[in-house]
């Protein structure tokens, strides 16, 4: 291959896909924000006075706002071309608890005892995928069942609930998910927060940069230089931070740890990272697509209710804008001679 | 060179583990020779009678749980009416479209049931099948190796992990062990008979308890035990209904799909509603699979969809699914919502001691836990059972929440 075709190769790896006509070049433009209006349109002719209302909306960003979090850090894991982070469930988990364990230190040494903890487990991830190039989603998942099975073991199964009583620190733990800032939620703030870090991050840095050549070219990456190793252990780092963070607001929310807080989210965020645009094979894609993708899948949910369509169809629902989103992104790779997502 | 001597070594500790193993199972067989030797020595000592004299005269009603309960609660019968020609050609609101499921167990035509040893309890074998991991799980673990160590009873707990598969090979595992009685609490109500089927060929009773086995599955089964899910959510509906003034409109939030309480604690309230409130109509029912945070969206979307329409909640569960629904109402404003739920959780009973909920039903982990072993132990001695055995049915208000505190789980 001449150096011509090869500067070609790496061009068309940064540059996502040329094709600009119709839809594409739609979607190209607005993203998944386009999926979002066209489900706002929707929602304000299936319920024309009590979608488009503050509450709702208000409703809305509430419910997707773990998943917002969790997503946040996770889309760090999958620019970086490593795949998922299956984890991310355990991760919560395991903060939650600790946080609950600890809170006798009081609530802030306690919080940081949890986050630690939680990105104990996103630093182990990262050596065994970064350093020693472990499938990541093998490496995770074994992750996942074995820090269940210690939480199972060490907690005997149980539930562990903080301390209520008024003044305590087990009641200011619980009332984190409860605050709120004027009418607003901290949780969602926090979310907000979290993706205007994250796109600087990915946007502004010399990580974020690295982080792009890694999830592109990972062997180019490597040859420029690159501490390749560090910059994906440092996306786990960032993954298990945010799942730790989700954590703390899961338990806070059900004023109890456990060992199975947290299933699902590893798939959810996974989900709505790939409706947000951004692709499994890593370095392309944006952290506002993935808020787009995680707004898409609480809207969804939403309008679906509010039809009547029970809980389970729903799923089939998000599956099928889940397909719908693949497809299209790998018609638009296969169109410049690519043939993966 | 050096792989094949490793390879050598290897066989070799192999061989040399293999014999010691054999010279220990001899002298294990042994062993158990000279036990049954002794056994039957012991039938004609009278040994065996005073093991079932000493069996009888134990009194563990006098148990407490932990929640300040009798840990071995009065089993309840029912009144099992005709069943229906087609129950599935009736509409879901009549109450015979669910006869199978309601009633099933109590006119099951048992198949190669073991005959009871009436030998006493006093150091019997028993293996748990439980189903998996959870809280619940747990306080019942603790019910059971109460009754356990009172008789005496050597127990082997095998969790299935809430896998089909696994919950198989623990089969294989559980008769292996040779034990007087398996305590069977299955993953999957239907999957789960072939499983009995190969532990009843096994010459092994079955006591099936919280879960009801399908028809095909409780043939083999010699009792079930466990929570009467229909008659206490039909109880619950009636309280609900008197606390809602028997009209208004309201909503269920379902348990998890496909498990046996995803039927009842739908279509128990829906069906008792029908007759007792007729005024009352149902606006939705869904699942949030018991997830705080998917029940919060769920009940958030409900109150925003119908408004003041919406006057009262059936949650399935007084867990993560009370959290989600007490955040929905607090957010929207909604206190006045008349809420009611399986129960007895911690999270359940402080939500009744708020306020937030009227009632919610009681459901002794442990002793559901503790009733299964009873149950066997009742079978050792070689008593009279019926082939189904509820744990009373209770609704825990704001008057006697304090009774059953603090919670099992």
């Amino acid at each position: 291959m001449s150096a011509k075709d090869n500067t070609v190769l790496v061009k068309s790896r940064f540059n996502d896909v040329d094709d600009k006509n119709g839809i594409s070049k739609l979607f190209d433009k607005a993203g998944v924000y386009v999926i979002a209006l066209l489900l706002i349109i929707l929602g304000i002719i299936v319920s024309p006075t009590k979608f488009l209302t503050p509450d709702n909306m208000l409703n809305i960003l509430r419910a997707v706002g773990m998943l917002g979090i969790t997503a946040c850090g996770l889309s760090f894991v999958i620019y970086s071309s490593q795949m998922a982070d299956m984890s991310v469930p355990s991760a919560m988990a395991f903060s939650g608890i600790i946080t609950v364990q600890f809170l006798h230190f009081g609530l802030v040494p306690a919080l940081i005892l949890g986050i630690m903890f939680g990105m104990l487990i996103g630093l182990v991830n990262g050596i065994v995928v970064g350093y020693f190039r472990a499938n990541a989603i093998l490496w995770t998942l074994a992750m996942q069942f074995g820090m269940e099975g210690i939480m199972r073991y060490v907690w005997s199964g149980n539930q562990l609930y903080p301390d209520l009583e008024p003044g305590t620190s087990g009641a200011a733990f619980v009332n984190i998910f409860r605050m709120k800032v004027g009418p607003v939620p901290l949780l969602i703030i926090v979310m907000i927060v979290l993706y205007i870090i994250a796109n600087f991050v990915m946007k502004k840095t010399k990580f974020g940069n690295q982080l792009k050549l890694v999830g592109s070219a990972y062997d180019v990456a490597k040859c420029t230089g690159i501490n390749v190793r560090r910059t994906v252990l440092y996306a786990f780092l960032i993954s298990s931070f945010t799942a730790s963070v989700a954590g703390i607001f899961i338990t806070s929310m059900n004023k109890l740890g456990v060992f199975y807080l947290g299933e699902g989210y590893d798939f959810k965020s996974v989900t709505a990272i790939v409706i947000g645009g951004m692709a499994l094979s890593g370095g392309r894609g944006n952290i506002w697509g993935v808020l787009g993708g995680v707004l898409v899948m609480g809207l969804l949910n939403n309008i679906l209710t509010f039809i009547g369509i029970p809980t389970a169809v729903q799923n089939v629902f998000v599956g099928l804008v889940f397909i719908a989103v693949v497809a299209l992104h790998t018609y638009k790779l296969r169109k410049v001679g690519k043939d993966y997502a | 060179m050096f792989k094949k001597c490793f390879s050598v070594i290897l066989v070799m500790s192999l061989l040399v583990t293999l014999f010691v193993g054999c010279g220990s199972k001899e002298k294990e067989e042994k062993v158990e020779k000279t036990d049954s030797d002794k056994a039957s020595v012991s039938d004609n000592t009278n040994n065996e009678k005073s093991n079932l004299e000493k069996s009888k005269e134990i009194d563990v009603f006098s148990i407490i749980g932990s929640d300040g309960q009798p840990l071995i609660l009065p089993t309840e019968k029912k009144e099992v009416p005709d069943r229906p020609e087609d129950p599935k050609a009736l509409a879901e609101e009549d109450a015979g479209h669910w006869w199978d499921i309601e009633y099933a167990g109590w006119t099951t035509k048992k198949e190669n049931l073991p005959k009871s040893p009436a030998d006493g309890a006093i150091g019997k074998k028993v293996v748990l099948l439980k189903a998996g991991d959870h809280p619940y799980w747990t306080a019942y673990v603790n019910g059971f190796t109460q009754i356990a160590e009172a008789y005496d009873i050597e127990v082997k707990i095998l969790n299935g992990n809430w896998n089909m598969d696994l919950q198989s090979q623990q089969v294989d595992q559980a008769i292996n062990e040779k034990p007087d009685a398996v305590i069977f609490a299955p993953v999957d109500a239907t999957a789960c008979a072939p499983l009995m089927r190969k532990i009843n060929q096994a010459g092994i009773p079955i006591i099936a308890s919280n879960t009801i086995p399908a028809e095909a599955a409780m043939k083999y089964c010699t009792a079930w035990t466990g929570p009467d899910d229909w008659g206490q959510f039909r109880m619950l509906a009636k309280y609900f209904a008197d606390e809602m003034g028997k009209e208004g409109g309201y909503a269920i939030v379902r348990h998890m799909p496909g498990s046996s309480p995803y039927f009842a604690r739908t279509f128990a309230p829906i069906t008792e509603l029908v007759d007792y409130a007729p005024d009352m109509k149902l606006l939705a029912m869904d699942t949030a699979n018991l997830e705080a945070e998917a029940t919060m969206q769920l009940v958030s979307d409900w109150i925003t969809k119908y408004g003041d329409e919406l006057k009262g909640l059936i949650l399935a569960g007084d867990g993560f699914s009370m959290t989600g629904t007490e955040e929905a109402l607090k957010n929207a404003g909604r206190e006045d919502i008349v809420v009611v739920a399986a129960g007895n959780s911690k999270t359940g009973m402080d939500a009744v001691k708020n306020g937030v909920c009227s009632g919610i039903t009681y459901q002794s982990a442990e002793g559901d836990g503790a009733i299964a072993l009873f149950t066997a132990v009742r079978y050792f001695n070689g008593e009279e059972m019926d082939p189904v055995a509820y744990l009373p049915r209770h609704i825990i208000t704001a008057d006697d929440v304090d009774n059953y505190m603090p919670a099992q789980w």
